[in-house]
């Protein structure tokens, strides 16, 4: 399916079921993602990890939620499920969808200007660079003697300091592999934007509309 | 107005990834939280205690990218990027991210991307809180909550906006300005 | 084929009075290969992002490309006139992997998507990296990069190809492929290509013309004076009188079990046991690439290796991080890495409190600022400096320190003789008083004589301890 119209069904019946307590769409919609995370083979362990985490943070929200507050069963079913749709939903998307694909779909078919697709492209390739460069902020602090912690403004002036000094090159970098902001490119790899994929979005919208409308009170 | 260019988008990205690799180290901690505030019902306060970490891309990003919009693209590129290295929220973090980067821009934006000082900071860390709370008071079932508790997680998660949105983020900003990276003046 | 010709240019960059380049002119013939030279801060990059475009032009001054002014090109064909590669290897591209960087840059040019595999191909056969095509970028070594980098260029079909120092980091036989080819795209493509470095060795036979830049203005020398000058450009000798081969019985600090080290795929040390002997002062050398940096990052923690290291018989994975800082310390490449403030009274202020201030007292640190020139600047933000204003600092932070290994990672790199000497007699002074053991990497080799007792030299993906007089060799 296409990127643009897969994200954008998958965050849209996020956001509706966010607004609405329909116990029975909450248990269709993670039936249905968990069936496509299979069938897309999805490993085991992640399957493992994408369980566990909702399960430990769904639960203690629920369990404070029946503590400090008056809600009814069934609306602990709701959020407690709500979490897994959250996640399950998601991962049908982010398991099945490169960021290069999508920011691709975003440019061609969603008609995003290039200059946030790849400037988005551009930073997120630097990510083990990133990584690293926290770990030499840390490990320099230290042998100053001093220990660097999430509260401590240097950490972050340090990483600014970087992150500025990486965007110039980049930027730099971009322009003189041609990159021009606004003007006119060609595209290597085209993303199609199917009638079938207008159609599976449609029809799962519709669906879960259906869904909603019924299982309202 | 003054428009995107790509080296702001760059950098506007650039800190959002810094942003989550130092949210991840903290990520233990918020899992010891929630179990030891969880068995007394308080496991929001989890969240609320550490809401103003992640939420700071925004107010950081609008600080020192001045352009209409960077509080909301900082939390919302934040959040893309969380998305893709396997957050386990899923689709779900995009919405939060651009509710929590909407609440914070309307800080800067309440003065117009004028003023670049403490009353920014504060309205931003003001507006984020309210904004973010009334999505979980939807989200994550906050309206079944006893009104006394959730006075609590009001001030708790204002707090921590405000500790680490604010504070943090002027001293980080100061230290920018006495580096002559970022201008000196509240007027870009 | 395109000649640039350069006429009276002063630039001064943002928030610095005194221009970089003065009333500069010169003539880069088209088809040709050039080398710019002239020593560090003498304007060379500014120089290049000028003529790339990078940087807008003042008003004082002119650029053009055959006698059209670069400004009236438009952007969209700039970089069919014009390309730049970068000193720094890994910032220099947008995707994720080979392929797709060059199908990034075609699709910039708005090149037709038939022609682009044709095009892509042609390029990476060129630089001879078709078998890196599926490859992420950030797993590639600094040299593959590089030549990834070129290939861009190539695919591109830029008129004038620019180098700013392309062989900073890079391994020797990378270096030797690369000007082969970016010879080749001179002599059979007719491109114009422009090369930034400070170091003259190894391009007597390639270049054609030399410019030097100096104060701000540029002397271009003609081939017979460029052949004079390269020739007479002899790499320092590194002259060693002093080094022994560590007695058996020396006292070891570091000591390192069948280590071993790769970066990405490539092994940059065969698993040897390796000792660093205490209280002394050991010289690294070793070609550009080879993994001498990233040996000091193995020894520091911040790198993965194979193998074992203890420090003083204790493996340094089982040491708290924060108590094995305070005893193997890294002067990074880097200056700025190692500062955590905006000034260099806050920076003082730190490596005073934390250091060792018994030794280090006011007065001594008042006396090591004056030697070092750094006086009577306590309240000067640290990144106004110059870089080699910069380095000595950092030395000065590391050193107050004084962990009990110090590592030093080029600390002598862009310093003046002047400085050097100054730093050499800090360093000597320390070393003696303290009983530091300090272990350095250094291409600048000029008066280490006397400072150095051993040699340890990689090759081949080995370490090993050299006897007496060595000829370096990169």
């Amino acid at each position: 399916m296409n990127p643009s119209l897969k994200l954008a069904t998958v965050v849209l019946i996020a956001f509706e079921i966010s607004f609405t307590q329909v116990l029975t769409v909450n248990l269709a919609l993670i039936g249905f993602s968990l069936i496509v995370l299979v069938v897309q083979r999805i490993h085991f362990k992640t399957l493992l990890w994408l369980t566990a985490v909702p399960l430990f943070l769904a639960s203690a929200l629920v369990w404070s939620l029946a503590l400090q507050g008056d809600a009814s069963h069934h609306f602990l079913a709701v959020i407690f499920t709500r979490m897994f749709v959250y996640v399950y939903l998601g991962a049908t998307f982010t398991q099945t969808t490169q960021p290069l694909a999508l920011a691709r779909s975003l440019e061609q078919n969603a008609k995003l200007p290039a200059k946030f697709a790849y400037g988005f492209l551009a930073a997120f390739n630097l990510l083990p660079k990133i990584r690293a460069e926290v770990a030499t902020i840390h490990a320099a602090a230290l042998m100053r003697g001093q220990v660097l912690h999430f509260w401590s403004p240097q950490l972050y002036f340090k990483v600014i300091l970087a992150a500025m000094n990486w965007s110039d090159q980049l930027a730099d970098a971009m322009t003189s592999h041609g990159f021009v902001e606004g003007a006119p490119r060609t595209y290597a790899v085209t993303i199609p934007l199917r009638r079938r994929d207008w159609l599976l979005c449609g029809l799962g919208f519709v669906v879960v509309q259906i869904g909603l409308f019924v299982g309202l009170p | 107005m003054q428009r995107w260019h790509i080296r702001d988008i760059i950098l506007v990205t650039i800190l959002a990834i810094f942003m989550g690799v130092i949210f991840w180290a903290v990520g233990p901690l918020y899992a010891v939280l929630t179990a030891a505030l969880a068995p007394a019902g308080l496991q929001p306060l989890a969240n609320e205690l550490l809401l103003g970490i992640w939420v700071m891309a925004g107010p950081l990003a609008g600080f020192i990218i001045r352009i209409p919009g960077s509080a909301t693209l900082g939390e919302f590129l934040g959040s893309a990027v969380e998305m893709f290295l396997g957050g386990t929220w899923g689709a779900s973090t995009l919405i939060s991210g651009a509710v929590q980067g909407i609440g914070s821009e309307l800080g800067f934006a309440a003065v117009g991307y004028k003023v670049y000082n403490w009353l920014t900071l504060t309205l931003s860390a003001l507006t984020t809180t309210l904004v973010t709370f009334l999505w979980d008071y939807f989200r994550s079932g906050y309206n079944a909550y006893h009104l006394g508790f959730l006075l609590v997680l009001l001030v708790v998660r204002f707090a921590s906006i405000f500790v680490f949105g604010g504070i943090l983020t002027r001293l980080i900003t100061n230290l920018l300005t006495r580096a002559h990276v970022l201008p000196a003046t509240s007027k870009n | 084929m395109a000649t640039i010709t350069i006429q009276h240019l002063t630039y001064a960059p943002p928030a610095r009075e005194t221009p970089v380049l003065k009333d500069l002119t010169a003539t880069f013939r088209g088809g040709r290969f050039s080398l710019l030279t002239g020593p560090s801060g003498s304007g060379k990059t500014t120089l290049l992002r000028l003529i790339a475009g990078l940087t807008p032009l003042p008003t004082t001054g002119t650029i053009t490309f055959d006698d059209q002014a670069l400004a009236s090109f438009p952007a969209t064909t700039h970089s069919r006139r014009v390309a730049l590669l970068f000193q720094e290897p890994s910032t220099q591209f947008t995707m994720d992997t080979v392929t797709n960087e060059l199908r990034f840059v075609l699709e910039n040019q708005a090149v037709d998507p038939a022609q682009m595999p044709a095009r892509i191909d042609a390029a990476l056969a060129f630089v001879g990296i078709a078998k890196l095509r599926d490859r992420s970028l950030m797993q590639l070594s600094g040299g593959e990069q590089q030549k990834v980098a070129l290939a861009s260029i190539v695919a591109m079909d830029s008129d004038v190809i620019l180098l700013d120092e392309p062989f900073a980091s890079i391994d020797p036989p990378t270096r030797q492929v690369l000007m082969t080819k970016l010879v080749q795209l001179c002599h059979e493509r007719h491109k114009t290509v422009i090369l930034a470095d400070h170091d003259l060795s190894g391009y007597d036979q390639w270049v054609d013309h030399l410019t030097v830049l100096d104060h701000g203005m540029a002397t271009q020398l003609s081939a017979a004076a460029t052949q004079a000058r390269l020739a007479a450009f002899t790499p320092e000798r590194l002259r060693l009188t002093q080094v022994q081969l560590p007695a058996p019985d020396t006292p070891q600090v570091l000591t390192s079990h069948q280590l071993g080290l790769r970066r990405g795929t490539r092994q940059l040390l065969r698993p040897q046991d390796l000792a660093i002997l205490a209280h002394k002062t050991t010289l690294i050398t070793g070609p550009n690439g080879s993994g001498k940096s990233t040996f000091f990052r193995a020894l520091v923690r911040l790198s993965s290796y194979d193998g074992t290291i203890t420090y003083r018989q204790q493996d340094i994975q089982k040491l708290r991080r924060r108590t094995y800082a305070r005893h193997v310390g890294l002067m990074f490449q880097a200056a700025q890495a190692q500062f955590l403030n905006v000034t260099l009274g806050e920076e003082l202020a730190l490596s005073q409190k934390n250091g060792q201030h018994a030794y280090f007292t006011p007065d001594r640190v008042a006396a090591a600022l004056k030697a070092l020139q750094l006086n009577g600047r306590e309240d000067q933000v640290i990144y106004s400096l110059s870089s080699g204003q910069q380095k000595k600092f950092q030395l000065l932070c590391m050193l107050m320190m004084a962990p009990d290994v110090l590592l030093l990672d080029e600390p002598l790199k862009g310093l003046d003789l002047a400085s050097i000497h100054a730093v050499r007699q800090l360093l000597t002074t320390t070393q003696a008083d303290l009983k530091l053991t300090l272990v350095l990497i250094s291409h600048q080799l000029s008066g280490l004589d006397s400072f150095i007792d051993y040699h340890l030299a990689l090759a081949d993906q080995q370490f090993s301890y050299q006897a007496q007089e060595v000829r370096h060799e990169s």
